[in-house]
């Protein structure tokens, strides 16, 4: 299943140094940033509709269970999200709908693409005094110290070069007594539906990927990453490195996704 | 009769924001330019862009300044 990019093997023989996966290609930390831009660019109009297609809309349900794990105040008491990687703004409007007067969010997300059709629903969806965008770097946050209630990184945390950068930013933003949520997938162990789970991540998905935004290289990417990503026990002590307490996971159906949650106190 | 100046309400950035963003290299405080629609760092030399009403906070599209 591994593709063979001769220009990229070429880059990664001439700079030798830290490298990093790009799905089942080791690429410099430096190019991967730019690969999965160009990932998000592509499909940014057609993201939540492949979503859709792809999970056979369970993807609402695993952020349900996010938003319910986060459990935002009813009342008009304040409180701020920070949704990491929320380009089309989906958990932030969740998050809106399921909250008090008192609740706003920021999006931030380095793609540009997906801000847009974000923003765009966010007027759309009367939430646009509630829901700011920013355009940041997950590794290098631009808010000050101890500024959030919560942080929320879904189907994110994986294309970030650099994970324990962003996991040292999450800590650093969020207030004393508030919650990191992440939202990743994860690895199927339930026998038999690994081999259905393989099947239809690299012989359907990107076909349908193709058929739907035109691009198949992108979702050939996304199910290849979600092999490379750390398995829930080892992420989990990534997350206790960056200094997080009570760090837990929950998986969901079978371990195609897990939640995974931890306090700064 | 003077009529006030239109806002552009889907142009400027939330008040709220601006007070918790800062220089994503320094985590410095940053200079509001509203003119120009810029975000100015004076410890990095950078001013980062507003778009839309988006702030871009990425070094790589802020213009240098001295």
């Amino acid at each position: 299943m591994v593709r063979r990019d001769e220009a990229f093997e070429m880059k990664t023989m001439d700079q030798p140094g830290e490298t990093t996966h790009f799905g089942f290609r080791d690429v410099p930390v430096g190019d991967k940033q730019t690969l999965v831009n160009d990932v998000f660019h592509s499909v940014a109009r057609r993201y939540d509709l492949m979503n859709d297609l792809m999970s056979g809309g369970m993807h609402r349900v695993w952020k349900d269970v996010m938003i319910n794990a986060l459990n935002p105040p009813r009342s008009d008491a304040p409180f701020a999200l920070l949704d990491v990687a929320g380009g089309t703004g989906d958990i932030s409007f969740r998050a809106a709908k399921a909250s008090g007067l008192g609740f706003s969010a920021t999006v931030c997300d380095i793609n540009t693409g997906m801000l847009d059709v974000g923003r765009e629903r966010a007027i759309t969806h009367h939430l646009e005094h509630q829901v700011s965008f920013v355009e940041g770097n997950a590794e290098e946050l631009p808010f000050a110290d101890k500024s959030y209630d919560a942080y929320t990184i879904a189907f994110g945390i994986r294309n970030v070069p650099r994970i324990d950068r962003a996991l040292a930013e999450a800590y650093r933003v969020l207030k004393p007594g508030s919650r990191f949520l992440c939202l990743e997938f994860s690895t199927v162990d339930v026998p038999g539906l690994d081999k259905i789970y393989d099947l239809f991540s690299f012989k359907v998905i990107p076909p349908l990927g193709k058929a739907v935004t035109g691009d198949s290289e992108s979702y050939q990417y996304l199910v290849e990453s979600i092999r490379k990503f750390p398995k829930p026990p080892i992420f989990a002590d990534m997350i206790r490195e960056a200094g997080f307490s009570r760090v837990k996971y929950e998986l969901l159906s079978g371990g195609i996704v897990a939640l995974h949650s931890g306090w700064r106190l | 009769m003077t009529t006030p100046p239109i806002e552009r309400a889907e142009s400027t950035v939330d008040a709220k924001l601006l007070e918790i963003l800062v220089c994503p290299l320094t985590k410095g405080q940053l200079e509001f330019d509203a003119a120009r629609q810029e975000l100015i760092s004076r410890q990095a030399k950078l001013a980062y862009p507003i778009r839309d009403g988006i702030p871009i906070m990425l070094p790589e599209e802020a213009r240098k300044i001295d």
